[in-house]
C-alpha cells in the first residue's frame, strides 16, 4: 500500500519546499528550482497520465507547470497553502484548460450547492494553513478503504458510479463512505446527523 | 449545535473540480459559488487538499533525460521575451464597474468577453454576455435591470443559474447571491429581478435555452 504517507511530503520537507519558493522569488535561485523540479515534475507527469494524457503530452504539461512555478514564484504565499497544494492547483487549472474534457455533473438529491448558505458560517478563524494541517492529520487516521475511495474521487476524478463499478460496491455504500470521510475532514464527528 | 443537512451532504462536483475533470464552464460555476459562500469555499479547499496530498503520494513517473535543463531553457526563453501588453478593453460600458466587482475567476472571463463580443440586448431590461470558457457548455453572464421580468422560457438541456449579485424570484422560489437554481427540459419559468438593484447571474447550459413567444423569435433571428 502506497496510499498513505509513504512518499508524501512530511513537515520538514514541506518547510524546505517553501524556503525554495522564497529563494526562487527573491534571488531566482536555480538550485532551489532544480530540487523542486526533481520532486514535483515526475508527480505532475504522473498526475497528467493518470487523467489520460499520453507520456509525451504529460511530459510537456509537467514542463509547462514547472515553468509557471518559476514565473509565479512571487505569488506563492506560505500562509495560504503548502507548495504541493499550490503547485497542484496550477496543474489542475492547466489541465482543465488543456483537456476541456466534459464531465456531466451528476447531482445528488442532497446536492449542497442547491441549498441556501449554511447559517452557521464555518470557523473563519481557521486559516488555510491550519486547515491544511487538520486535513492532513485526519487523512492519516482514515481507514484505508475510505482513503482509497477519496483518492479515486478527488485525485483520479472518478464519479461515484464509476467508483462503485471499479470497487464492486453498491453506489449507496460509496456515497456514504465518501460522505463519512469528508465529514471527518470537515472536523465533524461521525455521530453527527 | 444544530447540524443541517447541508453540512453532511457532499457534492460530486467538488471532487471532479478538485481532480481537474470538470468541464471548464462548471469549474467556473463552482469557483464563483465558492467566492460567494464560505461553506462552499471551505469544502472546495478540503477537496483540493485531499487531491494535493494524493498528488504528493502518487507513484512518480519518470521524466525524460535532461528534463530540468529543458525547463531552464524555457525559463530563459520566457525571461528574454517581452511581456505582452495588457489587453485593452473595447467598448468600455457603464457596466464595467459592475464587472470589476465580480468575484475573481468570473471577473477575468467577463472582462475578456466584454472586450471582445460585448453585451448583447436580450429583451427589455435584459442583457447577456457570452463567456467563451467551454467547448461543450454554453456559459453566459446575464444582467437583469431592477424589477425586470425575464420572458417565460424553457430549456433544451439543463440550466444552472448562479446568482452573483442582486436577486430574482420565480415560481420555485427566491434566489440571492450564492444561490444556484437548476432547471431541466420540463421546466419553464419567468424570473423577476428584485427591484433594489440590478441582478447578475451566471448561467451554464448543456443544451440551448429556448425563449417562448415573440422574444423567442427575436432571439433566434438575432442569434
Amino acid at each position: 500500500m502506497r496510499l498513505k504517507a509513504a512518499s508524501s511530503a512530511d513537515l520538514t520537507q514541506r518547510q524546505r519546499f517553501a524556503e525554495h519558493m522564497a529563494s526562487i522569488a527573491t534571488e531566482q535561485c536555480r538550485a532551489s528550482f532544480a530540487e523542486l523540479f526533481e520532486f514535483f515534475a515526475p508527480r505532475l507527469k504522473s498526475y497528467m497520465q493518470q487523467l489520460g494524457s499520453d507520456p509525451s503530452q504529460a511530459e510537456e504539461l509537467a514542463q509547462e507547470v514547472m515553468v509557471t512555478v518559476w514565473r509565479k514564484a512571487e505569488q506563492f504565499d506560505p500562509e495560504k497553502a503548502s507548495v504541493s497544494t499550490w503547485i497542484f492547483r496550477i496543474a489542475r487549472n492547466r489541465r482543465i484548460d488543456a483537456h476541456r474534457r466534459t464531465k456531466r455533473p451528476e447531482l445528488d438529491p442532497d446536492e449542497p450547492l442547491l441549498r441556501p448558505p449554511d447559517p452557521e458560517t464555518p470557523d473563519t478563524t481557521l486559516n488555510r494553513s491550519q486547515l491544511e494541517e487538520i486535513v492532513r492529520e485526519q487523512l492519516d487516521t482514515l481507514p484505508t478503504e475510505q482513503l482509497e475511495l477519496l483518492k479515486a474521487a478527488f485525485y483520479q476524478g472518478l464519479s461515484h458510479s464509476e467508483i462503485a463499478k471499479a470497487f464492486n460496491l453498491p453506489l449507496g455504500t460509496v456515497k456514504s463512505r465518501i460522505r463519512l470521510a469528508f465529514n471527518r475532514l470537515r472536523g465533524q464527528l461521525e455521530g453527527d446527523p | 449545535m444544530s447540524t443541517n443537512k447541508a453540512e453532511t451532504a457532499f457534492s460530486e462536483l467538488y471532487s471532479a473540480y478538485a481532480a481537474g475533470c470538470l468541464d471548464p464552464a462548471f469549474a467556473l460555476l463552482v469557483e464563483t459559488q465558492a467566492a460567494l459562500r464560505a461553506d462552499v469555499k471551505r469544502d472546495i479547499q478540503i477537496s483540493e487538499l485531499i487531491a494535493a496530498t494524493q498528488f504528493e503520494a502518487a507513484e512518480p513517473a519518470e521524466m525524460d533525460d535532461g528534463a530540468v535543463d529543458r525547463a531552464f531553457e524555457a525559463i530563459d526563453a520566457v525571461n528574454g521575451a517581452s511581456r505582452p501588453a495588457p489587453a485593452v478593453l473595447n467598448g468600455v460600458s457603464e457596466a464595467l464597474e459592475e464587472l470589476l466587482d465580480l468575484p475573481d475567476p468570473l471577473k477575468e472571463s467577463a472582462l475578456v468577453a466584454a472586450g471582445k463580443s460585448g453585451w448583447k440586448f436580450s429583451g427589455p431590461g435584459l442583457r447577456r454576455l457570452s463567456l467563451n470558457v467551454s467547448d461543450t457548455a454554453e456559459t453566459e453572464l446575464y444582467r437583469i435591470e431592477p424589477g425586470a421580468v425575464v420572458p417565460r422560457h424553457s430549456h433544451e438541456g439543463t440550466e444552472f443559474t448562479l446568482v452573483v449579485s442582486g436577486g430574482f424570484t420565480d415560481e420555485t422560489g427566491t434566489f440571492g447571491p450564492g444561490d444556484l437554481s437548476v432547471k431541466g427540459p420540463a421546466d419553464t419559468h419567468q424570473p423577476v429581478a428584485d427591484d433594489d438593484g440590478p441582478c447578475l447571474v451566471l448561467a451554464v447550459r448543456d443544451g440551448g435555452l429556448r425563449f417562448q413567444g415573440v422574444i423567442g423569435i427575436v432571439q433566434r433571428l438575432m442569434g
